[in-house]
């Protein structure tokens, strides 16, 4: 029953997160979720915002990469 | 007497007196010192010591409610980071960890410019010992230009303090604006330490240099004093919300790609300022409560974080993610701890983050700053990313690890179990932290709509991370170093400086040169003259020239 490797770690935890997720959605169309701008309230936004947003800092922060990254004795030359 | 007595002051003296205490009995007498600070708590509002000295009054201990929510997390900040470290037996990491807690609970009561002055700078000189605590070259370095910067900005709060004695006859602390020449420099120092765009270079350059225990300390006063200092006394100013916004912003692309964790932390700290700093500019009595509670939870969960970390450090030798991973199995007690701070500053609910965040961006939103409200809420995604996910991720999971470490020594699942507690226990029952706060401010953190929203933002979050790792779009641990603004004071001006210099040098040593040759050439003329006595005008050498236009251009700056 033990399970102690990180895949099936990641595994089951993906799977919780999903169900999660999906109930977050699923209640959104139960109440009417009131946001101070009238467009956050469409159904899903902030679930929308955040997983666009995420993806947007990893790919930018990937990307500046580029401009930034140096090598780890660049001080030090 | 005790009542008296200005808070903070009886752990700088017991600071001092450390060297004398055995070993066993430094940390005990430590304690003791911040329990007797802490009994300042109890004094109430009021004005308790001033001093006329050189026709200055200066006001060394007051108290309002302000100061008090300040006071109280400083204390237990300070109670924290003396557990933290009681294994260790650097003397003069203590002797300066005590010292500097008790110079920014001191500065918190200080009632006008000149004596915050002297503890601003009292901070930054007993912190410096702390990262030169790091005991590495890279620390050493990075203390000198610590406090290079440090002092810098207590010399342009000094200048300030000085204009506005002389323009206006007062120097108590009050709120200033940034029409007076006097404002600005004031709102420049406190800037400096509370890490402005284009000002934070120190920070990220600093913290992660320090030891073990030094950066859960570091972590803690310098920014959170500049902090309190800016609610005092730029409160409402409409510049804060922009900087602050970039502030929360930014530094979330640089956590990315960091590979040092406590650097991660650190970019992390400087997205937290910025939310401070937001409230700070919108000035309301919601908003500046919700500066307050920020940095209140701030300071614990910040401190849980680089505690973690601290252990990691100290059990696994490193905390660069590239060599990292795996933790979970060796250090399960750290890695818990960890999770919870991650949770708290990733603000979801019943954690602490939740309860404090939530102040902010009611203000906001009640403001209708939709712009600003968005960039905040898409912070927090950002936030979440780097230390929600990404420092509990590389350092427990991510991948095996090979070598067996030990868990984190007692002491510092202690300090860690203390401050995850109170992560927790603030985000289940905020009441009691909403009643230490500034203004009597009804506010209810959890409904529905509040839960809900953050509660999608921050799952789909994850989810997106899941998503990136499992497409291996998520950018890999590199080993590097990444570019900040400290890049212009430690390449670019050197960059420039240096061969400038050199040419200046060679300028100057040919000058001398020249200098020496004209010199004999004159005496030599002279003497011909006197001797041979025969008149000839000769033109003046080339060095001649340059050395009298130079003469004349150091004359006529001298004169003007």
């Amino acid at each position: 029953m033990k399970k102690n490797d990180l895949k099936s770690m990641g595994k089951s935890f993906t799977k919780y997160i999903l169900i999660i997720g999906a109930l977050l959605i699923l209640l959104d169309f139960t109440f009417h979720r009131h946001e101070y701008f009238s467009f956050a309230e469409i159904y899903g936004f902030p679930a929308f915002f955040g997983f666009v947003s995420f993806v947007f800092i990893v790919m930018l922060g990937k990307w500046l990469r580029k401009f930034l990254m140096r090598k780890e004795d660049y001080y030090d030359q | 007497m005790i009542s008296n007595f200005i808070p903070g002051l009886i752990m700088i003296i017991t600071s001092f007196l450390l060297p004398t205490i055995p070993q066993y009995f430094r940390h005990p007498a430590m304690l003791l010192s911040v329990g007797l600070s802490a009994l300042s708590l109890f004094n109430g509002y009021g004005t308790f010591l001033e001093w006329d000295i050189l026709g200055l009054n200066l006001i060394l201990y007051q108290s309002d409610s302000l100061t008090l929510p300040f006071a109280i997390i400083f204390h237990i900040a300070a109670i924290l980071v003396i557990i933290f470290s009681w294994h260790s037996k650097n003397l003069m990491e203590h002797m300066a960890t005590l010292a500097y807690a008790g110079s920014a609970i001191g500065a918190l009561h200080a009632g006008d410019f000149f004596s915050l002055f002297i503890w601003w700078e009292a901070t930054a000189l007993t912190s410096v010992f702390i990262v030169f605590a790091g005991n590495t070259n890279a620390a050493k370095d990075a203390a000198m230009r610590y406090l290079i910067i440090q002092v810098s900005s207590g010399v342009l709060l000094l200048i300030g303090a000085c204009l506005m004695l002389y323009q206006t006859g007062n120097h108590n602390l009050a709120v200033l604006d940034l029409k007076t020449n006097f404002g600005i420099f004031i709102f420049i120092a406190f800037g400096i330490k509370a890490a402005f765009p284009l000002l934070n270079g120190w920070l990220q350059d600093s913290y992660p240099e320090s030891s073990v225990t030094g950066t859960v300390a570091l972590s803690a006063f310098t920014t959170k004093l500049a902090i309190y200092a800016l609610a005092r006394t730029f409160p409402g100013t409409d510049t804060l919300i922009w900087i602050g916004a970039i502030m929360t912003a930014f530094p979330v692309f640089f956590a990315v790609i960091e590979n040092d964790l406590r650097r991660v932390l650190s970019f992390s700290l400087n997205n937290q300022l910025g939310f401070m700093v937001v409230g700070i500019g919108i000035g309301t009595e919601l908003s500046l409560n919700g500066t307050v509670a920020h940095a209140f939870v701030h300071i614990i969960y910040k401190a849980l974080l680089f505690m973690s970390m601290g252990a990691v450090l100290y059990r696994a030798g490193t905390t660069k993610a590239s060599e990292l991973g795996g933790l979970y199995k060796y250090m399960p007690f750290t890695t818990i701890f960890c999770i919870i701070g991650a949770m708290s500053i990733s603000a979801f609910p019943l954690f602490s983050g939740f309860v404090a965040k939530s102040l902010i961006m009611s203000s906001l939103g009640g403001m209708g700053m939709v712009l600003i409200y968005f960039i905040l809420f898409f912070a927090s995604a950002g936030v979440l990313e780097h230390s929600g996910i990404k420092i509990p991720y590389f350092a427990f999971f991510a991948h095996e690890r090979k070598n067996k470490v030990k868990e984190a020594p007692i002491n510092m699942l202690i300090a860690m179990g203390i401050a995850a507690f109170l992560c927790i226990a603030i985000g289940v029952f905020p009441k009691y932290l909403y009643q230490i706060l500034p203004y009597a401010v009804e506010y209810q953190p959890y409904t529905l709509d509040h839960v809900i929203s953050q509660l999608q933002l921050l799952v789909f979050a994850i989810i997106a991370f899941l998503f990136l790792v499992k497409f291996k779009l998520y950018p890999s641990e590199i080993r590097s170093t990444v570019l900040n603004s400290d890049w212009f004071y430690r390449k670019m001006l050197p960059g420039i400086g240096k061969p400038l210099f050199k040419k200046i040098g060679l300028l100057t040593d040919s000058l001398y040169k020249n200098l020496g040759l004209s010199f004999k050439q004159v005496l030599s003329k002279s003497y011909k003259f006197s001797n041979l006595s025969y008149i000839k005008v000769t033109t003046p050498s080339f060095a001649g020239t340059i050395l009298i236009s130079i003469l004349f251009i150091m004359l006529v700056i001298v004169l003007v």
